[in-house]
């Protein structure tokens, strides 16, 4: 069994500014609306109460955390306003200071924001007539792919690493 | 020539374990004026103040400097001893070196050891100034004034008749018996509630110590422990209360429908009712806000009561009627009220109809409630097949209020109990639970009897509660001892809201210059050893307005309160802490200053004749005022001191504690 290794809890604890968003009761009700839960497996209140323990690394080089949809829910309904959204940003952040492989989904997501601007691509939907439109037919305007200099921000932010 | 006794208490190891004593007292020896210093394990036990007496008598010691711990533990302690040896007991000086040096300073005993001495060498030099004071006795009044007429505030005034007290209950509400008349059955024993409380409202109305009065508020209150004056105003029924035999005619005879607040909103009521069907006084009032006569103001309007009502008891022309009482005690009993849960927005309370409180299940459950104890959901009125209790819904909660509730694990347990022995086996039953509380007294054993009735305890708390479009609910949560995400269908939610501080209290703190705790809920004088008074002199509190409170512990604390005003009003007399503002008129400008910052209500502002001139002074009312110091800190000429706390007194520990400083710097007044 992995042992907790506290010098990287410290880590994670700097990086959320306050002991706050460690705060867990376990009342779970984080996990009972994850929305990464039904398909990803993603447990909000495991990484809270893991990262409280000290078992930061295996979760660092972890593909779960890279499972959240950031849909904000477990932050707005927390009874103890800890925020699990916030620690698994915090563990993402320190995923990628040690240079550990990001999933290539989640890889996938980030080209189609720097193509697109969108994370996912504009789908066809089916109205109440049971005809299949995309959003010509619906009348709404047309999504412009985003200027150079966007592109060229969030490259060199990539590249930038946290000193 | 003055001599002082320095004593330094090892209060155990509290003290002793940290700094050392037995150094300290040697130091003590040497500070002029200090003719004996000890150390002893215990000073405030037997042996140490017969020792502080001893030398009282044997080296004639006319100053008392007791190291010791917090002056609000003991300070009462060692007066007594001073006084009981011949010394004026307000001679002593607490240095507090307990929970000032000890404690905090635990880790560093040679600089805890040096504050130590420094602050007995403070306290060495404000001994020397203090003077004697005596204590004034006040003639009280024999009644007692109990503000809310909940199972507090009925046990309270019982307890206070019994033992030959006058009381005046007054409640708001046109009845007594306040949130427990609304329950059905009570935890741990499933006596009911009606069955028990009812006797006891009887009891409350028939004593010929109680005068009850039901409608009716506290508007304002003057004076001090032992004779405070109050108003209370009566506020009318419309409806005579000699002549009203409570026979209901009159309600059925009413064609306007109002929403039942005994019910919760869950039924409907008549303009002119009765609060509920065990109400005491039972006596019909008229709601002005919806009766139709009153409403349009025109007396040819409706008016089928007065043809109804065979008593002639209907008064259209009653005015609220302002009484004076004059009590020695106050028992503030206002009760607390249920938490909200519209605002917790993702369980849906308030948008779903079956999503319901647990004091609307209370109702709904009670066979003199809206559907005569039958447990239907409140969409369609049909049984549910399946119930879900959510526990820990806006307390425990950093959004709403942070602390536990103490009744709602409970209240789940007893109504999921009650839904089982109600609906039978068939229905699913669900406990929603993070930690569940079993403290009380046979609680573990109530909770193991909810276990052994198939009711499903899931540790989890779901995230948010969805309606199908016929009305019924589902939820996910997560069960931890599984590691399952249940996918539940519930056809009835009841949330277990928590308790909150009412309006009433803000009321109270207003009227009676009580203090709240950070809850919201009315402070008491010490959390464990005053647990049953206010810190303004007089003002008790009992049940739920000094923190969220189950029955037993409200009727406990009822029963305290009440024998505590027995202790203040038995004797016919009290005496008076001396320690309070005293005012030099000579300085006093008359700028008011004191009198707007007074929390007590203490200082009178007079006018008096000076060279012919009319000059406003300012005059402190003694036996109201508590010595807190407010004005003399605010004072700008300087004209108000506290006794025992002058500037010269304080002072002098000042330059004691600031030793070189003194000796540069100049003199002070």
């Amino acid at each position: 069994m992995a042992k907790p290794n506290l010098e990287s809890r410290e880590k994670i604890l700097t990086r959320l500014c306050d002991r706050n968003l460690l705060n867990c009761y376990l009342c779970i009700k984080c996990t009972s609306g994850c929305t990464a839960l039904k398909l990803l497996e993603l447990k909000p209140h495991e990484i809270e109460k893991l990262v409280n323990l000290g078992f930061v690394d295996e979760l660092a080089s972890s593909d779960i955390i890279w499972t959240c949809a950031t849909c904000l829910k477990c932050f707005q309904r927390c009874p103890q306003k800890a925020s699990p959204y916030h620690v698994i940003i915090a563990l993402r952040n320190l995923a990628v200071e040690r240079e550990v492989k990001v999933p290539e989904a989640y890889m996938k997501a980030v080209s189609q924001i720097l193509e697109g601007g969108l994370a996912e691509q504009p789908q066809k939907v089916t109205n109440k007539k049971m005809e299949t439109c995309d959003r010509e037919g619906l009348k709404l305007p047309k999504i412009r792919p985003p200027k150079e200099s966007f592109q060229t921000v969030f490259l060199k932010a990539l590249e930038e690493k946290p000193s | 020539m003055t001599k002082v006794g320095v004593y330094v208490c090892h209060c155990g190891l509290n003290i002793a374990g940290v700094v050392d004593v037995e150094d300290i007292a040697n130091y003590a020896l040497t500070l002029p004026s200090v003719a004996v210093a000890r150390h002893y394990t215990y000073m405030c036990s037997e042996p140490g103040q017969r020792m502080i007496q001893n030398d009282i008598k044997a080296h004639k010691l006319d100053r008392i400097v007791i190291a010791t711990c917090s002056p609000r533990m003991h300070e009462e302690t060692f007066r007594k001893a001073v006084s009981e040896a011949g010394l004026n007991p307000y001679l002593v000086e607490i240095v507090n070196l307990r929970e000032q040096v000890s404690w905090p300073h635990s880790e560093e005993p040679q600089k805890a050891t040096e504050k130590a001495k420094a602050m007995v060498r403070m306290g060495v030099a404000r001994v020397k100034l203090l003077e004697p004071l005596e204590r004034q006795s006040v003639s009280v009044e024999k009644n007692v004034l109990v503000i809310g007429g909940g199972i507090a505030g009925i046990q309270a005034s019982l307890d206070l008749a019994n033992a030959g007290l006058k009381v005046y209950l007054v409640e708001k509400a046109p009845s007594i018996g306040g949130r427990m008349a609304q329950l059905d059955k009570t935890f741990p024993t499933l006596d009911c509630s009606a069955c028990i409380l009812t006797p006891k409202m009887v009891d409350v109305a028939k004593h010929p110590n109680i005068a009850l009065l039901t409608n009716s508020e506290v508007t304002s209150v003057k004076g001090f422990v032992g004779n405070y004056e109050v108003t209370i105003l009566r506020n009318p029924r419309f409806v005579d209360e000699a002549k009203c035999v409570g026979c209901e005619l009159c309600t059925q005879a009413c064609p306007v429908k109002v929403p039942d607040r005994f019910n919760e909103n869950l039924s409907q009521t008549c303009a002119i009712s009765i609060y509920s069907p065990h109400a005491v006084p039972k006596i019909a009032t008229i709601n002005p806000a919806y009766c139709l006569k009153m409403k349009t103001k025109n007396k040819t309007v409706c008016g089928k009561c007065v043809q109804a009502c065979e008593a002639k008891a209907i008064d259209f022309d009653q005015e609220p009627e302002a009484i004076q009482l004059k009590v020695g005690g106050v028992i503030l009993a206002v009760g607390s009220e249920v938490f909200d849960a519209s605002r917790v927005l993702e369980f849906g309370y308030g948008r779903f109809p079956n999503v319901i409180s647990n004091i609307e299940f209370e109702r709904i459950s009670d066979a003199s409630g809206p559907t005569g104890g039958k447990i239907l959901n409140p969409k369609d009125q049909k049984p549910p097949r399946s119930i879900a209790f959510v526990q820990c819904v806006g307390s425990r909660d950093k959004r709403f209020h942070e602390y536990c509730c103490r009744v709602g694990c409970m209240v789940s347990l007893k109504q999921a109990i009650l839904a089982r022995e109600k609906l039978g086996k068939k229905v699913d039953i669900y406990v929603c639970y993070n930690d569940l509380r079993a403290f009380g007294k046979g609680y573990e054993e109530f909770y193991r009897r909810a276990r052994d009735m198939d009711i499903n305890f899931v540790a989890g708390i779901p995230s948010d509660i969805r309606s199908t479009a016929d009305g019924s609910l589902y939820f996910d949560v997560f069960e931890s001892g599984t590691n399952k995400l249940l996918e539940l269908h519930a056809d009835l939610v009841v949330l277990a809201n928590g308790l909150v501080p009412s309006d009433g209290i803000s009321k109270m703190k207003e009227l009676f210059h009580v203090l709240r705790s950070r809850d919201g809920f009315l402070l008491e004088a010490h959390p464990k050893l005053r647990p049953l008074e206010c810190s303004t002199a007089g003002i008790f509190l009992a049940g739920a307005c000094q923190s969220p409170k189950d029955i037993p512990d409200t009727v406990a604390q009822a029963s305290g309160a009440a024998a505590k005003v027995i202790d203040l009003l038995s004797s016919g007399e009290i005496e008076l802490e001396p320690l309070k503002a005293v005012v030099d008129k000579d300085l006093c400008s008359g700028c008011r200053i004191c009198e707007s910052l007074c929390p007590f209500v203490a200082v009178e502002i007079k006018k008096e004749e000076k060279d012919g001139k009319e000059e406003l002074k300012a005059e402190i009312i003694e036996v109201v005022c508590q010595g807190c110091g407010l004005c003399s800190a605010a004072c700008p000429t300087g004209a108000i001191k506290i006794e025992q706390y002058s500037n010269k007194q304080v002072l002098a520990q000042v330059s004691e504690a600031f030793p070189a400083a003194a000796h540069k710097g100049g003199s002070h007044r």
